[in-house]
């Protein structure tokens, strides 16, 4: 586990990491198989652009379900928790709720409001979680029903339209080239990074992650790290619900579904294990782009939605596979001239050999 | 028979909530509601029992929808190219496919070793993708059907006349109730249903035993892929249309419906009493939500609250159980 | 039981060969795991493995399981030869392999424990209940045990699933019984019970082989005592012509007496003071004091409420009522961040599971405990230069054996693990130390060490409770020793009692005889004691 207990010089942060080289490679190779194929269709100013826009909201919600890939879940009611914290705010942002507040005061409610919630309702997630030892496949399955089902009869299916155009604005507004939004999310991004590999809590983390047993007997809080990581999902969540509705000025349940299984499979690929504490943020963040980039040259190919979950379910499979077998494939490549031979996983601890 | 502590839970559920529709509106409580009820649900009735057999081996399927509308969608249009327009070709067919497709399952989840919820998250988004870009994505209305498929979906079983007309028992009941059966038969007569139990308790130990996990894993996944074709089969002929992107997304209450019922993610665990309740109490708010004066979008937010009570109850249990053992196992998985 | 081993010895030729093993020789990569070992198995024989960890004698049971091949070498079973052995061929051949595991069915009933194995050998298409509870209350029978056939296998006991365990080998035509550690998680009756059911299937002519750590066992039951060491059989004994010494001796190479613990601190207040402490179903009363620079050693069977209140300690289990007093202040310990801010460090008994990250390395385990001391700032940045110190401090302090401190934690021999989870601890600097069964499985030479250890952080005041089976164990390294016996504590022994050179089968008696001083003496006789305190 040298990525985590090195000292991390910006060097060897990515080139120690054999998972994030092969993460890397496949994303240079992608990116000038994009430029050879599409050219400026793909590298556009234009095009750029409308991928950064794009990215934001479903990068919040990778970064939500890497966080519970690190502690070993998966949380499923990521995007029912975006939805109704959109919702939310689009109702005190059209004014239906909190009648009488000036603009720039609706705004400012709706924001926080949709964040306070959005984090309760992570909250809410890690309490059952935490308190009744439930797997959080099943309790996040529970909550989405739950969260989606409070959004459905809070709005009856419809969506809830007419924000102000000054909060619309923030969805295209950008800072030179760069959509505001997308900067958001790259420090967002950076800011977990950090929490996350350079802190203590951090730490915690992916020890908890990796062995909770352990972890408990080492006097580490797992009823708090529980809690933290899927309060910390909530808030990623209304982060991204808020960014949904921005940029479609509108919100209703069902937006953004997708975004649950997509992230899954971007956190695989990302190398974040599913077994809990392994894994970097940077990966994430190389594959939403690589996700990105793809989903533009399925947009240039005109492929249709169908094409694209094929291209999607066969990259899963493959990934996954690589990852299994990849090193072994590549020792197999490798083993003419390689003299010493090359252990096979059951055979190279020789200390386990005699613990029953 | 023998109840479980979370069967009777979920019995006293649906008894008071019947109870309490029924005082709101008496016209719940007909004959009708139980066959609309059992018509309704038929579909994933037989899926549940399909997907009760993986969890009994520790596995899950979440593709088993995806597997229900590729499986009737190729089959139809395997038939309409082919001219033939029986119903049994329809099951035939669809069940053919829907093996194939679990077998798929069986294999990748055997060989990369990985929780089958992420693998069969990829083969859902796979078979979809496959079929809508070999065969097609248009939409076979009703009028292009074979009768025979009309004919099963909205046949029935017994009619009975009521003050509203003919009311029936849906032929689909027929399905349902074989495939009952015959899992419990797998599940409690056969050596193969004790091993696939014997795998989700302990894959090590009952490799030590002498069973043969990948075989029991071919057979349960395959077994669901079959279900899948006869369900999705079941479902075009009820709605009489075969679109190429219905039923995809219900999985999850499905899902929800074998939890509801007691049955373990963890694996081992699981009956099929439980699970069929899970599927009915779903349905049952699902369709008689009217009869309260609420519209269908209350369904998930009571499915919700009694998947949230059930599932907290369950594990708590199990919490103290491992708090009185002293046992420190963290489940978060 | 001895002369019946001598005699045993002496017509071995009468007893059927069932089993031979010849000059097998396996490998791991660069390790010789077993190097040319020659040995036979005979029926109505029970022989024992012993060996430290890492000596070999579970890569021979895998190897005669068909688990692993050997590099070289002949496995003979009933005459025929195998160069190659299947899982399934073993099994055919009358093997069966009891893991420490155990390897049953927690959501299935005992009756379906026993006979799924040979159902499945048979290879029924379908399941007959009927034949299912026949064939369980046969082998039941056969080893005169009664057991509650339809229990589901979760509630039952540890003792019953080892039971069930045994007789689902029965059922599967076991003639040749491999048990790994079979008493490690039995109280002394069980261990009793077990024993004698081992005798009974001897008599009927099986070839029983089991791998124990525990020596007083393998003297009691065993006929014939084979020594690995480092891959190599050193000799096979009658257990007649061996004592623990010698046997150790046998196992290690070299000659270890422990030193015995003097208490030098003139501190005279307790560091924790435990008053009238209870937890229902575990423990009830429980008065202890323990001062800075005492050993205080813990023994008692199963059940007897020693580890459960080690826990209570360490805010892993709630008491009901009572109070804990640390430097005469009461103090609550609901979680274990709150005992270790107390002063308190636990080093639980299971290793892989409880005290370490495998998979982590030596210094991300060695700092696991202070995340929060090496964290500064508001946001908590993580030092990870101080984490290297820390690491290679405790490396050198400890004398833990790896190439680095990066190393996994995984790749160590156990006895360096446990020191990688004593640094762990002593890194935050501890004023009580509770040690829950430090040795087990643990090769001699790194006993020493943990010993040594324990005494010199105890000569600089720090208290210890030390949790053991071992009664030698406990003799050599305690200042004082509580005896512990149906969730009370029945006696403690002061240092001048400590002193008497008897002492050893006198605690062994109390322990045995679950506190009642007045049997002890005929149970001493019987050599019954077998404390064994684990979580069921």
């Amino acid at each position: 586990m040298s990525k985590i207990n090195a000292t991390p010089t910006p060097i060897n942060y990515i080139t120690g990491d054999a998972n994030l080289n092969a993460l890397l490679s496949v994303f240079v190779l992608t990116a000038l198989i994009c430029a050879l194929a599409f050219g400026d269709a793909m590298y556009s100013g234009a095009n750029l652009q409308s991928m950064a826009f794009q990215i934001p909201e479903f990068g919040f919600v990778a970064l939500g379900m890497m966080l519970a890939f690190l502690v070993g879940g998966i949380d499923l009611s990521i995007t029912a928790n975006a939805c109704l914290s959109g919702i939310v705010a689009g109702f005190i942002l059209t004014g239906s709720w909190l009648p009488g507040l000036d603009e720039g005061m609706r705004i400012a409610v709706a924001v926080v409001t949709a964040l306070g919630l959005s984090t309760l309702m992570g909250l809410f997630n890690g309490l059952i979680i935490a308190c009744f030892a439930v797997s959080s496949l099943i309790a996040t399955l529970g909550t989405m029903t739950l969260y989606s089902g409070i959004g459905m009869a809070l709005t009856g299916g419809r969506s809830v339209v007419g924000f102000p155009d000054s909060f619309t604005a923030g969805g295209i507004a950008c800072l030179g080239e760069v959509p505001v939004i997308f900067i958001a999310f790259v420090i967002v991004m950076v800011l977990m990074a950090i929490l996350l590999e350079r802190t203590g809590g951090g730490r915690r983390l992916y020890l908890f992650g990796g062995n909770p047993v352990a972890a408990l007997f080492s006097g580490i809080n797992n009823f708090r790290m529980n809690v933290a990581t899927f309060t910390a999902i909530g808030f990623l969540a209304g982060l991204s619900g808020l960014t949904i509705i921005m940029r479609v000025n509108s919100a209703k349940v069902g937006y953004g579904d997708a975004y649950v299984f997509q992230s899954l499979i971007v956190c695989v690929i990302a190398g974040i294990h599913p077994a809990g504490g392994r894994g970097k943020v940077i990966g994430i963040g190389i594959t939403t782009l690589l996700m990105q980039m793809a989903a533009s040259a399925f947009t240039i190919l005109q492929l249709s939605p169908y094409t694209t979950k094929l291209i999607w379910g066969l990259m899963l499979v493959l990934v996954l596979g690589l990852t299994r077998d990849g090193r072994r494939l590549l020792n197999a490549l490798r083993a003419p001239f390689i003299k010493n031979k090359t252990l096979t996983d059951k055979d190279s601890n020789p200390g386990e050999a005699d613990n029953g | 028979m023998r109840i479980e502590r979370s069967e009777g839970i979920l019995l006293g559920i649906i008894l008071i909530y019947a109870v309490a529709v029924a005082l709101v509106n008496p016209a719940f409580l007909s004959i009708e509601t139980v066959f609309d009820l059992v018509r309704t649900s038929s579909r994933d009735l037989i899926l549940v029992m399909g997907l009760l057999l993986i969890m009994l081996s520790g596995g899950i399927d979440i593709s088993f929808m995806a597997m229900a509308l590729v499986s009737s969608y190729c089959a139809t249009a395997a038939m309409m190219q082919l001219g033939l327009s029986s119903i049994g070709f329809l099951l035939i067919f669809a069940m053919l496919i829907g093996v194939v497709m679990g077998l798929f399952n069986a294999l990748l989840i055997s060989w990369l070793k990985l929780p089958p919820f992420i693998i069969t998250l990829g083969t859902m988004n796979l078979f979809h993708g496959l079929m809508a870009t070999l065969v097609g994505t248009r939409t076979f209305g009703g009028g292009m059907l074979p009768p025979s498929f009309n004919a099963f979906g909205s046949g029935n079983l017994i009619e009975l006349e009521s003050e509203y007309g003919i009311i029936g028992l849906s032929l689909s009941v027929i399905p349902v109730v074989l495939v009952i059966v015959l899992t419990w038969f797998i599940i409690y007569k056969t050596m193969l249903g004790r091993g696939i139990v014997a795998i989700g308790n302990s894959e090590e130990a009952a490799l030590r035993l002498g069973f043969r996990p990948l075989l029991l894993r071919l057979f349960a996944y395959g077994y669901i892929g079959a279900l899948a074709g006869l369900a999705g089969s079941i479902y075009i002929c009820q709605v009489n249309a075969v679109y190429p992107d219905k039923m995809i997304g219900e999985e999850l209450m499905v899902v929800a419906g074998a939890v509801i019922g007691g049955t373990s993610i963890s694996g081992g665990k699981g009956r099929i009493f439980g699970a069929l309740l899970g599927i009915i109490i779903i349905y049952l708010l699902k369709s008689t939500l009217i009869f309260l004066g609420l519209s269908a979008s209350w369904n998930n937010l009571f499915v919700g609250i009694i998947l949230v009570l059930s599932l907290s109850f369950t594990a708590w249990q199990e919490k103290r159980r491992n708090e009185r053992h002293l046992l420190f196992k963290i489940e978060s998985r | 039981m001895q002369q019946g081993a001598q005699a045993a010895l002496k017509d071995g030729a009468a007893k059927p060969l069932l089993v031979e093993a010849i000059g097998i020789t396996k490998t791991f990569g660069a390790f010789t795991a077993l190097d040319d070992i020659n040995l036979m198995f005979k029926g109505g024989e029970i022989h024992c493995l012993a060996g430290e960890n890492g000596s070999g004698k579970s890569t021979l049971v895998k190897i005669i399981a068909g688990t692993y091949t050997q590099d070289k070498g002949t496995v003979v079973i009933n005459g025929r030869s195998y160069k190659e052995l299947t899982p399934a061929q073993s099994m055919a051949e009358g093997i069966q392999v009891i893991y420490q595991d155990l390897s049953l069915f927690e959501h299935m009933t005992v009756a379906e424990n026993i006979a799924l194995g040979h159902l499945r050998e048979e290879r029924s298409a379908l399941i007959n209940w009927q034949q299912v509870r026949a064939i369980a209350a046969a082998q039941l029978e056969r080893i005169g045990v009664r057991l509650d056939l339809n229990q589901e296998l979760r509630e039952a006991s540890i003792s019953t699933k080892q039971l069930v365990a045994i007789c689902r080998a029965l059922a599967m035509n076991a003639r040749v019984l491999f048990m790994d550690e079979p008493t490690t998680a039995l109280s002394g009756r069980e261990v009793d019970r077990l024993l004698e059911v081992m005798s009974e299937l001897k008599k009927a002519g099986l070839a029983i082989i089991f791998i124990s750590h525990k020596l007083d066992e393998v003297f009691r039951i065993a006929d014939v005592v084979t020594v690995f060491r480092d891959g190599r059989k050193i000799g096979d004994f009658p257990s007649c012509d061996l004592n623990a010494k010698r046997l150790s001796y046998y196992m290690t190479g070299k000659e270890i007496s422990y030193p015995k613990y003097q208490r030098i601190s003139k501190a005279q207040d307790n560091f924790i003071e435990i008053k009238d402490l209870c937890k229902k179903d575990m423990y009830s009363h429980i008065n202890l004091g323990i001062r800075p620079g005492d050993i205080l050693g813990c023994i008692g069977l199963l059940g007897s409420g020693r580890t459960e209140l080690a826990l209570s300690l360490f805010g892993l289990n709630q008491p009901d009522s009572g109070k804990i007093l640390i430097e005469g202040r009461e103090t609550a310990l609901k979680s274990p961040s709150a005992s270790m801010e107390a002063g308190i460090a636990l080093l639980p008994e299971d290793r892989s599971t409880e005290g370490l990250f495998l998979e982590r390395s030596v210094a991300v385990n060695s700092s696991a405990s202070v995340i929060g001391k090496l964290s500064h700032g508001i946001l908590g940045f993580f030092d990870f230069v101080k984490e290297r110190t820390l690491a290679l401090s405790g490396i050198e302090r400890l004398n833990i054996k790896t190439t680095s401190e990066r190393k996994l934690a995984g790749e160590l021999s156990g006895g360096n693990q446990q020191k990688v989870v004593i640094s762990k601890w002593l890194a935050t600097k501890p004023r009580l130390f509770i040690m829950d069964n430090p040795t087990v499985g643990i090769d001699i030479g790194s006993k020493a060490e943990i010993y040594e250890q324990a005494q010199s952080l105890a000569r600089q005041d720090m208290a210890v409770l030390l949790l053991s089976d071992e009664i030698e164990e406990l003799t050599a390294n305690c200042s004082r020793i509580a005896i512990f016996a149906h969730g009370q504590i029945v006696e403690i022994l002061d240092e001048e009692r400590l002193k008497d050179p008897a002492i050893g089968s006198y605690i062994a008696a109390v322990v045995a005889a679950g506190g009642k001083q007045g049997t002890a003496q005929d149970t001493a006789a019987a050599g019954t004691y077998n404390p064994k305190e684990g979580r069921a």
